[in-house]
């Protein structure tokens, strides 16, 4: 009972978006191609679907997003636990560092091609430069957040430096790494969509850029959502519950601030 | 008795970089400390009480001068120098258990000790029942207690307290000092404690050192001869306690200028 009742608290903003979109189009302001009925769309996903096409799509974008997004973070996180625990590593990085963060992944399109071809291994390298930026640039914010008084105290308890990493920075810097995360594939699905618009001949990106070509505005619909889904079920499957279990617990991080 | 805890000449100045030049923090402080003593240093903010435990604690070096504890000169933090801070310092991400447990398990003690020792000191302190709780979920004053018993569940040589009972409301510091001083006097632990309270010092002590206004320099050495164990209700009409918090005011304020 409880559990249909917190299903139904979770599905009602979705209901309600759906019920504004169907009474704007039941409206018949603009013409169906520039603003497509959600029972079209629908349609339209349950077609891609059952056809296959849709899963062929977001198999060939979600295998580019995770390898980015995993070789992303395996350079950007260690690099950004040497560079918050070594002054000298810090001195040297930073500036190459800053002087890379401002370019947008897309602005290596051109190279990403020159060097992988047109393809997902194109794609894939300008989510790894998306991702990176944002995970590194959150972790060392959380390495300079750590408070020193906790150093300090496993210290006195007889910690090394070692101990001092693993007990106190690492768990310490869990809630901006999970920012970093966050917005590290956030970034990516930017990086994603657009990438396969230009660099790519399948992929969910790909695929709205081509329905587009073609008038399908039901379908370019279907590949938003899709995004907005994966995106959704990512959140709530992996990064919430491994929230719930760390950051949470640990009274490091609330759910927001209703008592304010 | 030999000493446990020796300062000689200490010194420490330190550059301020606000004011663009050198403070001396401490100038010549020397002072030792027998086993099982319980001693508190006291003087006004500034006086460099706190700086003169990280010396201690070796968490800051001296300019000149040495300590040695156990006949060892310090030369950086250790285990044998257990520290009580302010702001309780209890690592967010372990329950109260594992926060008391983590001194032995560094040491890698076997499981059964470490149990065997944590159940001993979460009672000793009063958080039964709490073992499993987040230093969130804990009030101020259990907070302290917990990180009163993971000190000591460390065994280590000399207790360190800077100020630990500054930040918690008025009755809940007049429990937590009556319980200090009943498990200080039944494990028979050296202390080292910083306050800027004189009833404070007194009741907790067998020997109070009183610091100058900076540069601190020691202005009063005290011994400290109530009963134990000791309790507020008890003390606090007391003419000898009073005597002893009267003498100290006058030799601190004494030397303010």
């Amino acid at each position: 009972m409880r559990a249909a009742r917190a299903l139904l608290a979770e599905l009602f903003p979705f209901v309600a978006a759906l019920a504004v979109w169907q009474a704007l189009s039941a409206a018949n302001v603009w013409p169906r191609v520039l603003f497509p009925p959600p029972l079209e769309v629908a349609q339209t996903f349950a077609a891609d679907l059952a056809s296959g096409v849709l899963l062929v799509n977001l198999g060939v974008s979600l295998k580019s997003l995770l390898l980015g997004f995993a070789v992303g973070c395996a350079v950007a996180v260690p690099l950004g636990y040497l560079m918050g625990l070594s002054r000298a590593s810090r001195n040297f990085f930073d500036p190459l560092v800053n002087l890379l963060q401002a370019i947008p992944g897309l602005a290596w399109i051109p190279f990403a091609i020159l060097w992988f071809g047109l393809g997902q291994g194109a794609v894939t390298f300008i989510i790894v430069m998306s991702v990176f930026f944002p995970v590194l640039h959150n972790l060392l914010t959380g390495i300079r957040m750590v408070q020193p008084v906790l150093i300090e105290a496993v210290r006195t308890l007889g910690a090394n430096r070692g101990d001092v990493i693993r007990h106190v920075i690492f768990p310490a810097t869990l809630p901006n790494l999970m920012t970093g995360i966050r917005l590290g594939i956030a970034f990516g699905f930017r990086s994603l969509v657009g990438g396969e618009m230009i660099a790519s001949t399948d992929g969910l990106g790909y695929a709205i850029f081509n329905a587009q070509q073609y008038f399908q505005s039901a379908r370019i619909v279907v590949g938003m959502l899709t995004i907005g889904i994966v995106w959704l079920a990512m959140d709530r499957l992996i990064l919430r519950p491994i929230e719930q279990r760390t950051t949470m617990r640990w009274g490091l991080v609330r759910e927001g601030l209703e008592q304010a | 008795m030999t000493d446990l805890l020796v300062a000689r000449n200490v010194s420490k100045t330190y550059f301020d970089t606000v004011a663009n030049d050198n403070v001396v923090a401490l100038d010549d402080i020397s002072l030792a400390i027998r086993p099982h003593q319980f001693v508190s240093v006291i003087g006004p903010s500034g006086c460099g009480k706190s700086t003169f435990l990280r010396l201690v604690a070796g968490l800051d070096r001296p300019t000149a001068g040495e300590i040695v504890v156990s006949g060892r000169k310090v030369t950086g933090p250790g285990a044998d120098r257990g520290m009580v801070f302010q702001e309780y310092a209890l690592l967010p991400w372990k329950t109260t258990a594992a926060n008391i447990e983590f001194g032995p398990r560094l040491k890698k003690l076997p499981k059964d000790e470490r149990e065997a020792i944590t159940r001993r000191f979460v009672e000793l302190v009063g958080l039964k029942g709490f073992e499993n709780k987040y230093p969130h979920q804990l009030s101020g004053g259990m907070r302290q207690r917990a990180a009163v018993a993971r000190v000591l569940a460390n065994n280590p040589t000399v207790l360190l307290m800077d100020e630990p009972f500054a930040a918690v409301d008025a009755m809940t510091r007049q429990r937590l000092q009556e319980e200090l001083t009943a498990i200080t006097t039944q494990e028979r632990t050296t202390v080292l404690f910083i306050t800027h309270a004189i009833d404070e010092a007194v009741f907790l002590s067998d020997r109070v050192v009183a610091l100058s206004g900076r540069p601190g320099r020691i202005v009063a050495d005290l011994a400290i001869e109530l009963p134990r164990p000791r309790r507020w209700d008890a003390l606090v009409n007391d003419t000898r306690f009073a005597a002893y918090r009267d003498e100290l005011t006058r030799c601190i304020h004494g030397n303010k200028a």
